[in-house]
């Protein structure tokens, strides 16, 4: 329901190894599922070249250097922090120039201790949009060289985009 | 010693702030600060409806504005699932081609008059005027345009828009020769940026870069060509890349995307089918996830909405491809002069409106 | 007589020479009793004032300030087709040279000081114009909780352009309809009146 083309992809379904190497979405996610077994989960294809997957944070920054070294994905597109009733959820677009692929991996952290750790290290384009991230939403990642309010002045201190800053809108 | 450029400064077109630590000339270290025109536009988004939206969406990089509003449409039509009618998908492109061309024209303008060749500004805000005047046929308005709809465009095409397009392609590739003849053959503007502002590949592709600085780089990646969308795979065109990774490269790179862009115009107006120009869409999406990428003038645009199955959006994030490309000023600025940072800042196409939000 | 026998009062100073604060006390006192209290101040400004009240409307310096999309039609305005240069509208690109503020566009928390700056570094006369919805009450970010709803919540404002963006036509319009507001507040440089 309002994804175009979803397949499920569930684990330990039985392919032959030749078609799984020829499509390049289902390789990739073939070798999450190998080398993240248990911190992995619910895969999902959303359209040509894209694909969904969700993972534990405390595996996050490892999976990351997986997917640049092994994998090749070497631009990181966009992070976007959404906040729901319990939890945050951080979405990483990652994309790969070479196989014209878009990886959509999501964290999330529990409502009360939002961090992850950052992947500037890994990505530089990653240093500025964590830094957003942090502004107007209050997430925390560790080990980031400079975790400074980007977009609002340097003294405020609420976080806009919170639910629970009733203003602006 | 740090020096501040901006936020008021003849150079730094748009509202931002350089810091550059000069050592005598020699530039040893930079820093962009962004922020003051940040209107907490994803703030806004969540309490206006869908509709409400598209005004907003072009209000966030307004030299480029029909390609962000096409955008966010792409974006809500990927969470409700709509199918856009094809005579609307190729209004849809020859609108974004067209504001490519005037984008590009405008940067060009932007860029001569701060190298000091005030004649660029005047020849190209002219020819720019050609295809504004075109926009405004078909949409109504000069510079924000609201024309497009969640399920297609707001009206058809006015009458005698194929014969005044394909007459206003073939009068700019006539100009852009003259152009090319102008700034390619004039040795102060070749000096000023052959060889400056250097970004190497892997640099480009690690810190995020998209767009025309990363294909000037040698990238060979232009979404229109790699993921496509809309009815891209049906044009033949190629996106343009040049392997020296200089200012000189930057400005090359829009110039050929500027022949591409004439290039699709002229198959999408021929190649237009008939029929409805709008679907309507349901006044409330469903709760799901809808993504949204689109080739920007000035890099990779993405949308990202959240929906809860009202009639406004739960979460709105937007990807500016200049909040991004402006992050990777220090490495293209250290060891240049200060006279360079005209050159090599006004190389990237900065719009901060769609940095600051 | 020698130094060391001069009279020990401070507020005297030296006086062997002549310094400059006291010629700065001695030309002031010359502009107010001569020439600004009296019939010379008055007579040389019935002769001069319509002349320079001429020069200045018609060379309303604007400052290089690009904030958001009107500034992309102020741009426009002074390319070929629009031409705000034959009014004398040329932009400059620091504000101790200007006379006009031209501000297109919202005006976040952030700026606000920076704008108030820029307003205070500018030589009077001045004057300022709003151009554009954003700058006259926030624009479609109205309620945004990091947009100042107007400008002239800290700047008196003089001229308003609606438009949303403002076309380069109503911005020459502004011009001179700031051209009508110069010339009806026409004041002598010298008295003031």
């Amino acid at each position: 329901m309002g994804e175009r083309g979803t397949r499920f992809l569930r684990e330990g379904m039985e392919r032959p190894a030749s078609r799984i190497d020829d499509v390049p979405e289902e390789k990739v996610i073939r070798s999450l599922i190998d080398s993240f077994p248990s911190t992995v989960t619910d895969f999902k294809k959303l359209g040509k070249g894209v694909v969904r997957a969700r993972i534990a944070r405390r595996d996050l920054y490892r999976c990351c250097k997986f997917l640049k070294d092994q994998l090749g994905f070497e631009h990181l597109s966009m992070i976007s922090a959404v906040e729901y009733d319990k939890r945050f959820e951080i979405v990483y677009h990652i994309s790969c120039y070479g196989s014209c692929l878009l990886l959509e991996l999501i964290t999330s952290t529990p409502k009360d201790d939002p961090s992850v750790d950052s992947v500037t290290s890994i990505w530089g384009g990653a240093n500025w949009q964590e830094r957003e991230s942090y502004d107007l939403m209050g997430i925390k990642f560790n080990n980031h060289p400079k975790l400074e309010r980007i977009l609002l002045p340097k003294d405020t201190l609420y976080h806009p985009l919170r639910k629970d800053f009733k203003g602006g809108g | 010693m740090w020096i501040n450029m901006g936020p008021q400064h003849p150079m730094t077109h748009g509202l931002w702030n350089l810091r550059i630590k000069v050592d005598g000339e020699t530039i040893v270290d930079a820093e962009p600060e962004v922020g003051y025109l940040h209107r907490g536009i994803e703030k806004l988004c969540e309490n206006r409806t869908y509709t409400q939206i598209i005004p907003i969406a072009d209000r966030l990089c307004y030299g480029s504005s029909l390609t962000w509003s096409h955008l966010y449409c792409m974006t809500i039509e990927d969470l409700m699932g709509l199918e856009v009618p094809p005579r609307a998908e190729y209004i849809r492109v020859v609108s974004i081609e067209m504001q490519r061309i005037a984008s590009h024209l405008m940067w060009l303008a932007a860029y001569a008059v701060d190298l000091g060749a005030m004649i660029g500004f005047i020849y190209t805000m002219r020819d720019r005027e050609v295809f504004i005047d075109l926009l405004q046929a078909l949409t109504g308005s000069r510079l924000t345009y609201n024309f497009p709809r969640i399920g297609g465009v707001a009206h058809d095409i006015p009458p005698n828009f194929e014969r005044d397009s394909l007459r206003a392609c073939d009068y700019m590739e006539k100009k852009l020769k003259e152009y090319e003849d102008l700034f390619d053959g004039s040795k102060v503007f070749m000096m000023r940026n052959q060889g400056v502002g250097v970004l190497r590949k892997e640099d480009a592709m690690n810190l995020g870069v998209t767009g025309p600085p990363l294909r000037a780089s040698g990238v060979k990646y232009d979404l229109r060509k790699d993921m496509p969308y809309s009815v891209y795979p049906e044009m033949d065109f190629e996106p343009a890349t040049h392997p020296d990774c200089d200012c000189y490269a930057r400005y090359r790179v829009r110039m050929d995307e500027m022949y591409e862009s004439c290039k699709i115009i002229r198959q999408a107006v021929q190649k237009m089918p008939k029929g409805k120009w709008r679907t309507v869409a349901p006044r409330n999406a469903p709760a799901g996830t809808g993504l949204g990428r689109v080739e920007d003038p000035r890099g990779e645009g993405m949308m990202y909405v959240v929906g809860d199955g009202t009639d406004r959006p739960y979460r709105l994030k937007i990807r500016s491809p200049i909040f991004v490309t402006v992050s990777a000023a220090k490495k293209m600025l250290v060891g240049y002069k200060v006279a360079d940072v005209v050159a090599i800042m006004g190389g990237l196409d900065m719009c901060i409106g769609e940095a600051d939000r | 007589m020698d130094l060391k026998s001069r009279p020990n009062n401070p507020s005297l100073g030296n006086v062997i020479t002549f310094r400059s604060k006291d010629f700065v006390k001695w030309a002031d006192g010359v502009l107010e009793g001569v020439l600004r209290r009296s019939p010379v101040g008055s007579g040389v400004d019935y002769l001069t004032k319509d002349f320079f009240n001429w020069a200045t409307r018609n060379s309303i310096y604007p400052l290089h300030f690009g904030i958001m999309c009107c500034a992309l039609e102020m741009a426009v305005a002074s390319a070929p087709r629009f031409d705000a240069q034959r009014f004398g509208v040329i932009y400059r690109s620091t504000p101790r040279q200007c006379d006009v503020l031209l501000v297109n566009g919202p005006v976040s928390k952030k700026l606000k000081p920076a704008l108030r700056r820029l307003y205070d570094q500018m030589p009077g006369p001045k004057w300022v114009i709003a151009m554009g919805e954003c700058a006259i009450s926030g624009g479609p970010f109205y309620n945004s909780y990091s947009v100042v709803p107007g400008v002239d919540q800290f700047i008196p404002v003089d001229i308003y352009i609606p438009g949303c963006p403002a076309r380069p036509e109503a911005l020459i319009d502004g011009f001179i309809k700031l051209q009508k507001m110069i010339k009806e507040s026409k004041k002598g440089l010298l008295t003031g009146k």
